[in-house]
């Protein structure tokens, strides 16, 4: 067997060859989708790795990279002829500059040991995914990730300097730099989302911001998910933009309300949780401008968190969204689209239609502040059919996302998971020109194999090329 | 605009098939930057105006000969703006310029850089075909983002049409304070500032002084300004303003202009030479009349890049020289996106 090779190139105990032992790297937090990989590779240094990508390029070996494999769309999910290249060693901090505002790090170091490794000094790593206990920062430049807080302080890609690769070939590459800006084209943006396709990251420079000094959150119930909705454009169009902005309807308030016991009011048709940070003074001021704005568009109860105590509690029922959801239903399966606000209603009532067609029931948190949608999809894997049916739903509530001017994929990534879908939001040309960057980085197309970019022939199976650009020469061009 | 588009895929494909070059032209302000190019004119100033604005989604979708003082416009009727502060060379300077250059103005540290707000691009490649990356909306991971690739690509990858920006409230109010200080003073009171919560918005030291620029609700900054030790200075909005243009007496220089990116916590070394301290010490402005090579390796020292700004004594490259390993990716790029090296080849690096 090819991977027997590798013997020589890591130390023994960084190779996992047993089928016991691979088992258990076998999918990423997409369960639904399993392969057992051909052999684990745990590298502790940057050397190995090179290694052991040269030794994969020589030998046409495919290799997928993991972080802590708390992924939703697949993207870690294992090839079975290929290499699981683990990154769980690169655990380190290198450096935290204070006085220059960042930190440089491992790959497989967890997004919030970041954050709490800066807390003696003020400071903290912005982009908060919900995994963020689990989840490594090396998975999160792969997948651009967000969290709540990122209508104010961004994504992956707002918030990382310079990056640190090994590419397919065995060559360490710097990108960025320790300035705001680097020359040439904008590679640290390209390799920030592109889901292990075009290198593995073996260090990671991300910026710290200062800790805002003071937070409250506001908690507004609506009989309306339309008013709810209305009321968030009504917000940022004060001039506000919330450090975070959550909505939750009537099924995810009863979860959640069960569980935690966040005092949420279970009667309403869809709640808002509004974040407001900086310092006390401005933070009070806007409270009550946010608070007066709510009680206009029509919220039938407002609460101002009385202090910080008050405040977590208000996110801990929206942060426990998805075990309270593990909790009524044996399975459920996290979508993850992104529409433009103001089509919410119609969405949330699409989505409400789907369900009866499907006949699962569906409940909905969302990011409110930047339109991304989790629609919680349940159904039971033991009854024959459901998952089937729950990944069909699935993929129309995408549609309706693409159709309502959205995308197929807010912050999991596509992975394994939406690779159909990108066949509905890209044309043929759109896809080639993907494919062509691809090869710039990766000419055997060895890394993460099948993932992320469908194949024109994939597209093709699945019959939903975009002919929209068929016949006449500019068919598309209507569009503008 | 679909007869535009079309002339443009025309144009495109004869340049492509006859071997020869396009030179991509908006509002031509800011022809002085960049490496020469040759190549017959590719004018996008007629593809001009706003396709959709949304001020409640926080986004704009303008088509890139649109002049960025018509943009800026339009959002302020909403009490909006483009919260990079895109430099304006002249009343002509186009949004798509802007984009392909990829230039921000002094409040980039602390708003975040025309790349940052890019959500969205529609472009013609080398092959005249019509793409579309990324769109509307603030999150979007499907695919790979090859809009921000293009933001500051110079024109080498392919013609910008439109453009979605995220886009960002004015805010109430803004202050300068002003005080007199040596150089390493100013930098340290910029460095010991960031480490505190105060609505700095622009930071910039010339000619012995240490401006900052406060942004906010007035209380706010009235309480702040009272904290910093400062004066305020009454006339700071039209320091900001010459700098976000390029206006200063800096740029007027007879010798070369250079821009410096830096970290923050380097400590170039300038002489004589005359220099503005930008983007709280992330970026330097300096007239010089040292070689390029000399410059770019001093930038390379500090760990930073050099820009060749204005480049009055013609020197050969404008831009910082690139390790080996990443100049290559640059153009396996290039080659993905332009295959007959149609776009503005050279404006970047010789090869591309």
């Amino acid at each position: 067997m090819k991977f027997d090779g590798l013997q020589g190139v890591v130390p023994d105990s960084a190779l996992l060859l047993d089928e016991e032992s691979r088992r258990v790297y076998e999918c990423d937090g997409l369960s639904a989708h399993r392969a057992v990989p051909g052999c684990v590779v745990l590298p502790e240094t940057i050397e190995q790795v090179q290694a052991v990508c040269r030794y994969c390029f020589d030998n046409d070996i495919p290799v997928v990279a993991r972080g802590a494999g708390t992924g939703l769309s697949g993207g870690a999910m294992p090839h079975e002829r290929g290499v699981l290249l683990s990154l769980a060693k690169f655990d380190q901090i290198l450096e935290m500059d204070a006085e220059a505002g960042l930190a440089r790090v491992q790959p497989g170091v967890r997004n919030l040991a970041i954050s709490e490794a800066a807390a003696p000094f003020g400071l903290y790593y912005a982009p908060d995914p919900s995994s963020q206990i689990a989840c490594t920062i090396g998975g999160n430049v792969a997948e651009n990730s967000g969290g709540v807080h990122c209508l104010k302080y961004g994504l992956t890609v707002h918030n990382i300097l310079q990056l640190k690769l090994v590419t397919i070939e065995g060559e360490l590459i710097t990108i960025g730099s320790h300035a705001l800006d680097s020359a040439g084209y904008d590679l640290l943006a390209l390799m920030t989302g592109s889901e292990g396709m075009l290198g593995i990251l073996v260090e990671v420079t991300v910026k710290l911001l200062v800790k805002p000094s003071f937070n409250r959150v506001i908690l507004a119930a609506f009989d309306d998910v339309e008013k709810a909705g209305n009321s968030v454009a009504g917000i940022i169009a004060e001039g506000i933009i919330p450090a975070g902005l959550e909505m939750m309807d009537r099924g995810g308030i009863r979860a959640v309300e069960d569980f935690v016991h966040a005092g949420y009011p279970v009667d309403a048709e869809a709640i808002l949780l509004c974040e407001i940070d900086g310092t006390e003074q401005q933070v009070i001021g806007e409270l009550e401008q946010v608070s007066a704005l709510l009680k206009r568009y029509g919220a039938t109860e407002v609460r101002v968190a009385r202090d910080d105590a008050e405040s977590t509690l208000f996110w801990a029922g929206r942060k426990a969204a998805f075990p309270a959801v593990g909790r009524i239903s044996p399975d459920y399966y996290c979508m993850d689209g992104t529409i433009p606000r103001k089509h919410l209603a119609e969405v949330l009532a699409g989505i409400g239609a789907l369900s009866e067609k499907h006949e699962l029931a569906v409940v909905n948190v969302f990011h409110a502040g930047d339109g991304n949608l989790h629609p919680l999809i349940l159904y039971d894997v033991a009854n024959a059919g459901e998952l089937e049916r729950a990944e069909q739903f699935g993929s129309e509530i995408l549609q309706l996302c693409i159709k309502k001017g959205g995308t197929i994929t807010g912050e999991h990534g596509v992975g394994i998971e939406k690779i159909n879908e990108m066949c509905l939001q890209f044309s043929k040309d759109e896809l080639n020109q993907f494919h062509a960057v691809k090869a710039v980085f990766d000419q055997k197309g060895l890394l993460n194999p099948g993932k992320a970019v469908p194949t024109l022939n994939r597209c093709a199976e699945f019959g939903a090329m975009h002919v929209h650009r068929g016949e006449e020469k500019f068919p598309e061009l209507e569009r503008f | 605009m679909q007869a535009i588009t079309e002339q443009f895929v025309d144009q495109i494909m004869h340049a492509a098939d006859a071997g020869a070059a396009l030179r991509i032209i908006g509002g031509n302000s800011k022809a002085f930057l960049g490496n020469d190019t040759n190549g017959d004119p590719l004018e996008t100033t007629a593809y001009r105006g706003i396709i959709s604005y949304e001020p409640t989604e926080l986004y704009i979708t303008v088509r890139s000969g649109t002049p960025v003082s018509e943009v800026e416009q339009v959002l302020a009727q909403s009490r909006q703006m483009l919260a990079f502060e895109p430099p304006r060379h002249s009343e002509k300077t186009t949004i798509g310029g802007i984009i392909a250059s990829g230039l921000s103005g002094p409040r980039r540290p602390y708003a975040g850089a025309a790349r940052d707000f890019i959500l969205g691009i529609t472009c013609l490649n080398g092959k005249g075909q019509l793409l579309r990356f990324g769109g509307q909306v603030m999150k979007n991971v499907a695919g790979y983002d090859l809009s921000r690739l293009l933001t500051g690509s110079f024109g080498t990858l392919g013609v910008i049409l439109d453009i979605t920006l995220k886009v960002l409230p004015i805010p109430e109010h803004e202050m300068t304070c002003s005080m007199k200080t040596s150089f390493p003073q100013a930098r340290q009171k910029l460095l010991d500032l960031s480490r505190e919560t105060i609505p700095v918005t622009a930071a910039a030291y010339e000619n012995e002084t240490l401006r900052i620029r406060l942004s906010g609700k007035k209380a706010l900054l009235d309480e702040t300004t009272g904290s910093l030790g400062m004066q305020v200075d009454q006339d700071g909005h039209v320091f900001w303003q010459q700098l976000r243009d390029h206006q200063h007496g800096l740029f007027e220089t007879a010798q070369d202009c250079w821009r410096l990116s830096l970290p923050v916590t380097a400590m170039p070394a300038f002489n004589d030479e005359a220099f503005i301290l930008d983007w709280g010490g992330a970026q330097y402005w300096f007239a010089s009349a040292r070689s390029a090579e000399a410059i770019f390796q001093q930038a390379q020292e500090l760990e930073g890049s050099a820009t060749l700004f204005c480049n009055n004594s013609k020197q050969e490259a404008c831009f910082q020289p690139l390790a080996t390993a990443v100049y290559k990716l640059h153009e396996g790029l290039k080659q993905a996106f332009d295959p007959q090296r149609v776009f503005n080849p050279g404006k970047m690096y010789a090869g591309l």
